[in-house]
C-alpha cells in the first residue's frame, strides 16, 4: 500500500459525546466535519496551523505525527468525506462534561451517522 | 525597538513589510504578480486576516488555501523555501526572537502542509525541508 502523507491535526476519542465545537470557530480553513456525536478534520484541507489544538476543552485534537494515532487519521479522512461541514459552534451536548475523560468511548459510543452541520 | 507581543498592529506591519519584499524579489515576484494581477490591497487584507486567525485565533480568515494554491500555475517547491526565507528575515527584523520564532514555526508547518498538498505523490520520495 502506498504511504499516506499528510500534515494535519486529527480529532480523537475524547471528542466523542463531548463535541464542544470550540475548534470550528477558530479554524481558519473550515476543515471540520460533523458526525452525530463527534467532529473530524479533513486532512487534505487542514493546513497544520495548530490553532484548534489548544482550543479543544476535551484535549481531543492532536498532530498526526503520533504513530499510535494512525487509525484516527483514517477515521478523520473517511468521515470528513461523508459528514457535513461545520463552521459555526452550537451548544455542546448537555451531558458533555460527564463524558469528558471517559476512556474507550469509540467502542461504546461512536456513531457513523452524520451530524446536522451548519 | 522590536515588537515582543503579537497584536493586530504587529500583524499589519508583518504583512505589509513581507509582501513589499515579495514584490521586489526576483524569484517570487513573477508568480505573485501572475496570481494577483489586480488589487494587492485585497490580498494584503486577506493575509492580515489569515495571520490574525493563526496567531490571535480571531477566526477572521475563512478560506481554502490548499484549493487556492492548487489553481496557481508554475508552483514549485523551491518557491516555498524562498518564501520562508523572506518571511523569516522579516520576522527577525520586526519582532523579538521568541515571537519571530513562533511565527517562523507556524509558517514552516503551514508551508510544509501546502507543499504536501501540492506536490506529494505516493510513488515518489518526499524531500522534507529542514528548518
Amino acid at each position: 500500500m502506498a504511504e499516506e502523507r499528510t500534515l494535519t491535526f486529527i480529532v480523537t476519542d475524547n471528542c466523542i459525546k463531548c463535541k464542544y465545537m470550540d475548534c470550528v470557530e477558530v479554524c481558519p480553513v473550515d476543515c471540520f466535519y460533523e458526525g452525530e456525536n463527534m467532529l473530524v478534520i479533513h486532512p487534505d484541507e487542514c493546513i497544520d496551523c495548530g490553532v484548534c489544538e489548544p482550543e479543544c476543552p476535551a484535549e481531543a485534537i492532536f498532530p498526526d505525527t503520533k504513530p499510535e494515532l494512525e487509525s484516527w487519521l483514517k477515521l478523520n479522512a473517511d468521515y470528513a468525506l461523508v459528514w457535513p461541514n461545520i463552521t459555526i459552534k452550537r451548544e455542546p451536548p448537555a451531558d458533555a462534561k460527564e463524558f469528558d475523560g471517559v476512556s474507550g468511548k469509540f467502542e461504546r459510543y461512536f456513531s457513523p451517522n452524520p451530524g446536522q452541520g451548519d | 525597538m522590536k515588537i515582543d507581543q503579537i497584536s493586530e498592529d504587529g500583524i499589519r506591519r508583518l504583512v505589509d513589510e513581507f509582501y513589499a519584499r515579495v514584490r521586489a524579489d526576483t524569484e517570487l515576484a513573477p508568480i505573485f504578480y501572475r496570481a494577483i494581477p489586480g488589487d494587492w490591497g485585497l490580498h494584503l487584507a486577506t493575509m492580515r486576516d489569515f495571520w490574525s486567525s493563526v496567531m490571535l485565533t480571531s477566526g477572521r480568515y475563512k478560506g481554502n488555501p490548499v484549493a487556492v494554491h492548487l489553481r496557481i500555475e508554475g508552483m514549485e517547491p523551491r518557491l516555498f523555501d524562498r518564501w520562508l526565507e523572506l518571511f523569516s528575515d522579516t520576522c527577525g527584523e520586526l519582532f523579538d526572537e521568541g515571537l519571530a520564532e513562533s511565527l517562523r514555526a507556524k509558517a514552516l508547518r503551514i508551508a510544509e502542509s501546502l507543499k504536501l498538498a501540492l506536490f506529494y505523490r505516493p510513488d515518489r520520495p518526499w524531500p522534507r525541508s529542514v528548518p
